[in-house]
C-alpha cells in the first residue's frame, strides 16, 4: 500500500485514508461575469494530462479532514513532496 | 427554537449482542453510554476559555477525554449527561453528536490484532493515550488506545452492526 505524508498530521498515512481532488492550483475567477464562455470552458474543463510531475489536490479524508496539496509522478505513481493548502506550487 | 429529543440508543434496537464477546485472548463490548462532542475553531485558544479546559494541541494527541482529530477539530468523549457551554457569539462550534456513534471496547493481549484485521495503521506502535480518525475496511472509524492491551473504538452508529460481526469474525 501506498504512503502520503500528511501535512498536517506530519506523518506518513495510508493511501486508503485519502481522496484525490483532481489538479491543484486552478484559481477561481476574480470576476465571473467577465469571463467569456472559452475562459469559462477552460477554467471548467480543461486540465493538464502530464505524463510525469503532477500538481494535484488530496484529502486527507479518514484523519484531519484537510485537503492539501501534493506533487506525484503519474508514471511512477511516486509522491515527490505535500504541502498544506494555499502554500505556493513546489 | 425547536427541541429535539435525543435518540436513546440500545444494543439490541441495532441488533447487537448486549453481552460482550469473549474469545480466546480478546474481548469485544459495548463501551458505556458518554456525551459526546464536535468541537471546532481555528482558534484553539477560544475554545479553552470557554470550556475552561486545556485541549490537545498536536492531531493524534488525547488529553482528559479530547481528542485532536484535525488541525481545528476535536472529539470530545465525556461522562453520559455531561453539558458543554455551545458558546453563541463565538467563533467557535460546539456540536453534540452522543447520539451519532457508538463505542467498542477491544481488551486483551490479542487487542492489536484484532484491529489491524481491517485496520491500515501500525496500530501496535502506538503510544497509550494517542487516538486518530482512520479506516477499518471501508469503515470510518476513531481509534483511541485508552491501556497498553486497551482500544476504544468509535464507529458511526449505522455502521456499529457491521464493524461488530467483522471484528467476531476476526476474533
Amino acid at each position: 500500500m501506498l504512503l502520503i505524508h500528511c501535512p498536517y498530521c506530519e506523518e506518513d498515512r495510508p493511501e486508503v485514508e485519502f481522496a484525490n481532488g483532481g489538479q491543484a492550483h486552478i484559481a477561481r475567477p476574480a470576476d465571473p461575469s467577465a469571463y467569456s464562455d472559452p475562459q469559462w470552458e477552460e477554467f471548467l474543463y480543461i486540465r493538464r494530462n502530464p505524463r510525469g510531475r503532477h500538481h494535484e489536490r488530496w484529502r486527507h479524508v479518514h484523519g484531519c479532514g484537510r485537503f492539501f496539496n501534493a506533487v506525484r509522478d503519474t508514471v511512477s505513481d511516486r509522491f515527490e513532496t505535500t504541502y498544506k493548502a494555499g502554500e505556493p506550487a513546489r | 427554537m425547536l427541541e429535539i429529543a435525543p435518540m436513546k440508543l440500545s444494543a439490541a434496537d441495532l441488533a447487537l449482542p448486549a453481552e460482550a464477546l469473549v474469545a480466546d485472548g480478546v474481548q469485544l463490548a459495548l463501551a458505556d453510554d458518554y456525551a459526546r462532542f464536535s468541537l471546532r475553531a481555528r482558534d484553539a485558544a477560544i475554545l479553552e476559555g470557554l470550556l475552561g479546559r486545556k485541549l490537545p494541541a498536536k492531531i493524534g494527541e488525547t488529553l482528559d477525554g479530547v481528542a485532536c482529530l484535525g488541525p481545528d477539530e476535536w472529539l470530545a468523549l465525556l461522562p453520559a449527561g455531561t453539558a458543554l457551554p455551545l458558546g453563541e457569539g463565538l467563533p467557535v462550534s460546539v456540536t453534540d453528536i452522543s447520539s451519532r456513534a457508538l463505542g467498542f471496547v477491544v481488551e486483551g493481549p490479542r487487542a492489536v490484532e484484532l484491529i489491524t484485521s481491517g485496520c491500515p495503521l501500525d496500530v501496535a506502535k502506538f503510544p497509550i493515550g494517542r487516538g486518530t480518525r482512520t479506516v477499518f475496511e471501508t469503515v470510518e472509524i476513531v481509534v483511541w488506545r485508552t491501556a497498553e492491551a486497551r482500544f476504544h473504538i468509535e464507529v458511526w452508529r449505522s455502521f456499529a452492526p457491521w464493524l461488530w460481526h467483522a471484528l467476531a469474525a476476526a476474533a
